[in-house]
């Protein structure tokens, strides 16, 4: 694949991918579709906490390691609302994206204060304290015998259980969070975002609003990851602290940094290939050492900063097109 | 009356825990804080560091079959040499790359040694045979009331105290301390007058990593445990401790590293063990929030 070049035409590239998306259920895979459904949905699931998660250390220069935090606390808002209260999936979605901002803004408010290596360090103790909390207050949330039982989510009735019905709920999902996405890139807000990651002091000099922000930015990646938590409780139907434990966070930052950094072609695509690829590791690795792929996803990260920082398709390069496509437009 | 004598003895033995414990934790918030004083990183692969130095001398006592105060010597040895290693490949290219780069190199390079250990090591739990440890550790020294005190505790605290002490004569009174010094204050202006910042960087690693699996191993005794994540939960609870004290001072490392022990040994008595780890994270937390630069640190927390 000819990255140059897809970094000039991702508008084409998305499409036609798209295009693949919607029709790949239909497409002969030899009785393997649900396998491939069941993958490729979770590859969107990571492209859309990616995509979350980008907007704190790819538009704002700022190491998030708590972000899975978020997604636990969104994935136990969704599973308590189903199960306590029986509510519909459409509801539950914007409640636990809401519950994500406002513990965004919690968490975000006192620390973003900071330099950004207290800042890494404090998200980190907080998605550890959410795990703690999780574990141990059995009257909330069953502790570590996890929460079974919350019912699917479904659409005029009709309950989704199928695997491409699940399939073109997180796409129709990941096509709302990449309009948010971009229309926040390229807006006033996302040129204060990289106005901040490219030099606090100038743009504070600038105008710029520091810590407002900075909290914005933090919010709006918390309440995406909170958001994919809960339709991940939906999908799965059972949920337990230990799949929301720090690893996971360091494996989305993985799929940012090795698709690249504040791209947000680069983030998706870093999903799109890491994800599946950790699939493919679980077939061919032996039982005891597939937990160790994370060894990988280590490497991914040292080997990138030292060699290819700006990831896959660089967040450079897209700022590129868009003036470029900007002035083509002039032409017209 | 007899209940109250009870409660106080209880205290008293957590106190005694609390300070054996909280003398680890200082021993490897050295490591983060001497680092984090020199090239302004938080170098979170310290706690595999920490991990790695209980695993080789686990190996050697019972692969090489080696003695084990010559596998004490000797891994410490090793780790120091892990430590440079460390800054060599993976810090070193990115000195002059955003802090945002070292800091995701510095969570690399721990989950990778992490699942390295995984898969040399296995991911169960381990433990020191009891053979070929030095028959003393298990005996109890002290014995007063109900509070005891092992020798293994005392080996523990002793080897905290000299080796505290060595480092605050190296830093204070030798020239490479007084080097390294420089070296945190003023990195450019160093180089001007002579200094290597690079060896003097690499020292403190050596240095920090020595300490940190000296803790390692003392930790592996202690809890009789030693396992591939152990390095990442006492990394965050030392450096807690060093943030505590105020990170980039040693002295307030080893103040922080024994308030924290204290704390998190009370705080699981007589609050809630469940919520053991928490504690230190809610303290780390806090003091961020509420005191950036620590018990006795200088004032870093803020951008100037």
């Amino acid at each position: 694949m000819d990255l140059e070049r897809l970094g000039k035409h991702p508008r084409l590239f998305f499409l036609g991918l798209g295009l693949l998306a919607i029709l790949l259920p239909w497409l002969p895979m030899g009785g393997s579709t649900n396998y491939v459904l069941r993958i490729l949905t979770t590859a969107v699931l990571y492209m859309i906490l990616a995509l979350g998660l980008n907007i704190v250390p790819g538009f704002t220069g700022l190491l998030d390691l708590g972000y899975v935090g978020f997604y636990g606390i969104g994935a136990y808002t969704s599973g308590l609302l189903a199960i306590h209260y029986n509510m519909s999936m459409w509801l539950i979605l914007p409640l636990a994206a809401l519950n994500g901002a406002l513990w965004g803004t919690l968490l975000g408010a006192p620390t973003l204060r900071l330099t950004g290596d207290y800042f890494a360090i404090v998200t980190f103790g907080f998605s550890e304290l959410v795990v703690l909390v999780i574990r141990n207050e059995l009257w909330l949330t069953r502790g570590p015998m996890g929460l079974p039982g919350i019912s699917p989510p479904s659409i005029f009735g009709h309950p989704l259980t199928r695997d491409w019905e699940f399939f073109y709920l997180i796409l129709i999902l990941l096509l709302i969070v990449l309009v948010v996405v971009t229309r926040l890139q390229d807006s006033r807000v996302g040129r204060a975002w990289f106005a901040i990651r490219e030099d606090e002091i100038a743009a504070q000099c600038s105008g710029v609003n520091l810590i407002r922000y900075k909290v914005t930015a933090f919010a709006i990646s918390a309440s995406i990851g909170a958001m994919a938590g809960a339709f991940y409780a939906k999908w799965f139907k059972f949920i337990h602290p230990d799949m929301f434990k720090f690893w996971e966070s360091i494996l989305i930052l993985c799929l940012i940094v090795f698709g690249g950094m504040g791209s947000i072609a680069g983030t998706m695509l870093g999903a799109l290939i890491l994800i599946p690829l950790s699939e493919v590791l679980r077939a061919v690795l032996p039982q005891g050492l597939f937990s160790a792929r994370y060894l990988i996803y280590g490497l991914v990260l040292v080997l990138m900063m030292r060699w290819r920082p700006e990831g896959l398709i660089p967040f450079e390069r897209a700022q590129a097109r868009k003036a470029w496509l900007a002035k083509e437009r002039l032409k017209i | 009356m007899n209940s109250l004598l009870d409660q106080s003895s209880l205290f008293l033995q957590q106190l005694v825990n609390g300070i054996t414990l909280g003398g680890v934790y200082a021993l490897i918030a050295v490591g983060y804080t001497m680092v984090y004083g020199v090239i302004q990183l938080i170098n979170f692969a310290h706690g595999e560091i920490y991990m790695l130095g209980a695993f080789l001398a686990y190996s050697m006592v019972t692969v090489l079959g080696l003695p084990f105060l010559a596998a004490f010597i000797l891994t410490i040895l090793i780790c120091s040499g892990f430590g440079i290693i460390l800054d060599f490949i993976a810090y070193r290219p990115l000195r002059k790359a955003p802090r945002l780069a070292a800091l995701i190199t510095a969570i690399g390079m721990s989950i990778f040694l992490q699942n390295l250990a995984m898969m040399i090591w296995g991911s169960q739990i381990k433990s020191y045979p009891r053979d070929v440890l030095p028959e003393i550790f298990s005996k109890t020294a002290w014995n007063v009331g109900d509070v005891t005190l092992s020798w293994l505790q005392i080996f523990m605290l002793v080897i905290t105290i000299v080796s505290m002490a060595i480092l605050h004569l190296v830093i204070h009174r030798t020239r490479i301390g007084t080097a390294m010094r420089a070296v945190s204050q003023d990195k450019t202006t160093s180089a001007l007058m002579g200094i290597g910042v690079n060896r003097v960087i690499s020292f403190t690693f050596a240095v920090g990593s020595a300490m940190g699996g000296m803790a390692g191993i003392l930790v592996g005794l202690y809890y009789n445990a030693i396992f591939p994540t152990m390095g990442y939960i006492a990394g965050i609870k030392a450096f807690a401790a060093a943030v505590l004290g105020g990170i980039g001072s040693v002295p307030g490392a080893m103040l922080g590293g024994g308030v924290l022990g204290i704390a998190e040994v009370i705080g699981a008595g007589y609050i809630s063990s469940e919520y053991r780890d928490g504690i230190s994270y809610a303290v780390m937390i806090a003091v961020i929030l509420f005191k950036p630069a620590g018990l006795i640190g200088r004032q870093i927390g803020e951008k100037a």
